[in-house]
């Protein structure tokens, strides 16, 4: 049987791609498809499941996925292949988030924009993961967009690691902490929120950092806006994240650049309340589920507040939440990932 | 019970009722609004990031007790250090370099768009413009205008 290979730049834990790569990989092998997961970059933290991108050796008329997260000169390369390619674009970070704080990723995000034409002409399909990133394929010259949300598994939101530690309302902020994330935001109005509303409320930044420079700077933030009963732990498990989200009171992002944001998809599984930015992507999937806010931290701290201590607000959103998950049914989009392999292969 | 879709206006009166009352003191400093590069980056940002030099913590290493690890990077990297350095040093002459070249050819563009401009000005609306009178050219001998070579050495 044919088989299908995935291609990344890099493969990590608590990597959203990562996670989409496995989660495609146990359906593909579910429908009978062989194939291998290779990455550019693979920290040394992920034991298995994937292998150097060099290795990538297609047998004639496997298809290649190609996850297009960033650019590297080996993830080029497999353009020249004669096998059918599958491109999901999941998004690219803007440079300009970069330059700074990390010029070698800045790079493979600015090329990977530039290169993005020339992946979306070789692709024998296209897809995107959200309205938002199929906009951007389209810009980039891609005819014929499909969208194929991520592939939500709620199974794996089931075991419960130890919870956060303390008492008081707890806001809960899921994702790698990279400059677009905007954390510098949170902190602000995680502390006019401790002001004027909840002295005791906690916060909890959950994801891996860019580097130990970076998180530096961030804990540098912490001291700086005043805030409190602020914890940083750095990537969770994924029992630790799922022990998390059942103890959160509220679920707060302010992240300027989002191609999807699965966190959102998390708290409404969890039940819990969102407070977000309408940027990026996250307007089309969380809709009328969340709470938006404006760039202003105090107005941020009321929508917590608020968040947290309405209790017929919390329900509604709850319901909104549950509504807006069935969207994104494991179901649904596993026979959207089907369709759009057999087209790749047709 | 406050609608979702209220909510955002209801926080907003909020807000601006406790700082009417002497609440929410601090703006918020949005610290990194300022490392944030939005469009092509500047000139003056252009030519620091010219000078190549590694950062030094960022020697790490990500896996469990990888303190050996980064003491071991740390060392190859010390015993390396003239060979880095000869490396970043012919990075940043080719960048500095590079960099003079653009400056060059951007102050060359401005004088031809004036031009351009003053020769559309010249031409009034009756008569047909002429077209942008280019400034003198340096000689086509390697010579800049700044008294810099062009040519690359053998």
């Amino acid at each position: 049987m044919t088989a299908v290979h995935q291609a990344v730049v890099g493969a990590g834990p608590y990597d959203a791609v990562t996670e989409q790569v496995r989660a495609w990989r146990r359906l593909l092998a579910a429908d009978g498809f062989a194939g291998t997961d290779h990455a550019s970059h693979i920290d040394p933290r992920l034991r298995t499941g994937f292998r150097p991108l060099a290795e990538l050796e297609p047998d004639h008329g496997d298809l290649v996925v190609i996850r297009y997260s960033a650019w590297s000169p080996a993830l080029m390369a497999l353009l020249d292949l004669p096998n059918p390619v599958l491109l999901v674009y999941h998004n690219i970070t803007p440079a300009g988030y970069l330059w700074k704080h990390s010029p070698a990723l800045a790079v493979q995000c600015a090329v990977g924009r530039i290169q993005l034409p020339a992946f979306a002409r070789r692709a024998r399909l296209v897809v995107a993961d959200s309205d938002f990133n199929a906009a951007e394929m389209r810009t980039a010259g891609a005819a014929d967009v499909r969208i194929v949300p991520i592939l939500f598994e709620p199974e794996r939101l089931a075991a419960r690691g130890r919870p956060p530690a303390g008492a008081g309302p707890l806001v809960l902020v899921v994702g790698r902490i990279v400059p677009n994330k905007r954390h510098d935001r949170v902190l602000d109005a995680f502390a006019a929120y401790q002001g004027a509303c909840a002295a005791d409320a906690r916060l909890l930044l959950a994801g891996e950092p860019l580097d130990p420079d970076y998180r530096r700077l961030v804990e540098g933030f912490v001291g700086a806006c005043g805030a409190r009963n602020v914890t940083i732990p750095g990537g969770l498990t994924q029992p630790e994240l799922n022990a998390a989200y059942a103890e959160a009171d509220v679920l707060l992002t302010l992240s300027e650049h989002e191609g999807f944001c699965i966190p959102l998809l998390e708290a409404f599984h969890f039940g819990v309340p969102v407070v977000a930015s309408p940027k990026g992507a996250m307007p089309g999937i969380a809709g009328d589920a969340a709470l938006w806010t404006d760039d202003d931290p105090a107005v941020t701290a009321e929508l917590l507040d608020l968040a947290v201590r309405d209790p017929e607000l919390r329900a509604e959103l709850r319901r909104r939440g549950r509504v807006r998950l069935e969207r994104f049914g494991a179901e649904a989009t596993a026979a959207a990932v089907r369709e759009a392999i057999a087209l790749a292969l047709d | 019970m406050t609608r979702p879709e209220q909510a955002l206006a209801h926080a907003r009166a909020e807000a601006a009722r406790k700082r009417a009352a002497g609440g929410y003191t601090k703006a918020g400093a949005a610290a990194l609004d300022d490392s944030i590069v939005s469009g092509p980056p500047s000139p003056e940002l252009l030519s620091r990031w010219a000078v190549v030099e590694g950062d030094p913590r960022l020697l790490y290493s990500t896996r469990r007790a990888g303190g050996p690890i980064t003491a071991l990077k740390r060392l190859i990297v010390r015993l390396l250090r003239q060979y880095l350095a000869d490396v970043e040093s012919r990075q940043t002459r080719f960048n500095i370099a590079l960099l003079a070249g653009m400056h060059e050819l951007e102050g060359r563009i401005g004088a031809l768009e004036r031009a351009a401009e003053a020769g559309a000005a010249d031409a009034g609306p009756g008569r047909p413009a002429g077209g942008p009178r280019a400034p003198a050219r340096p000689a086509a001998t390697g010579e800049r205008p700044g008294g810099g070579s062009t040519d690359v050495p053998a």
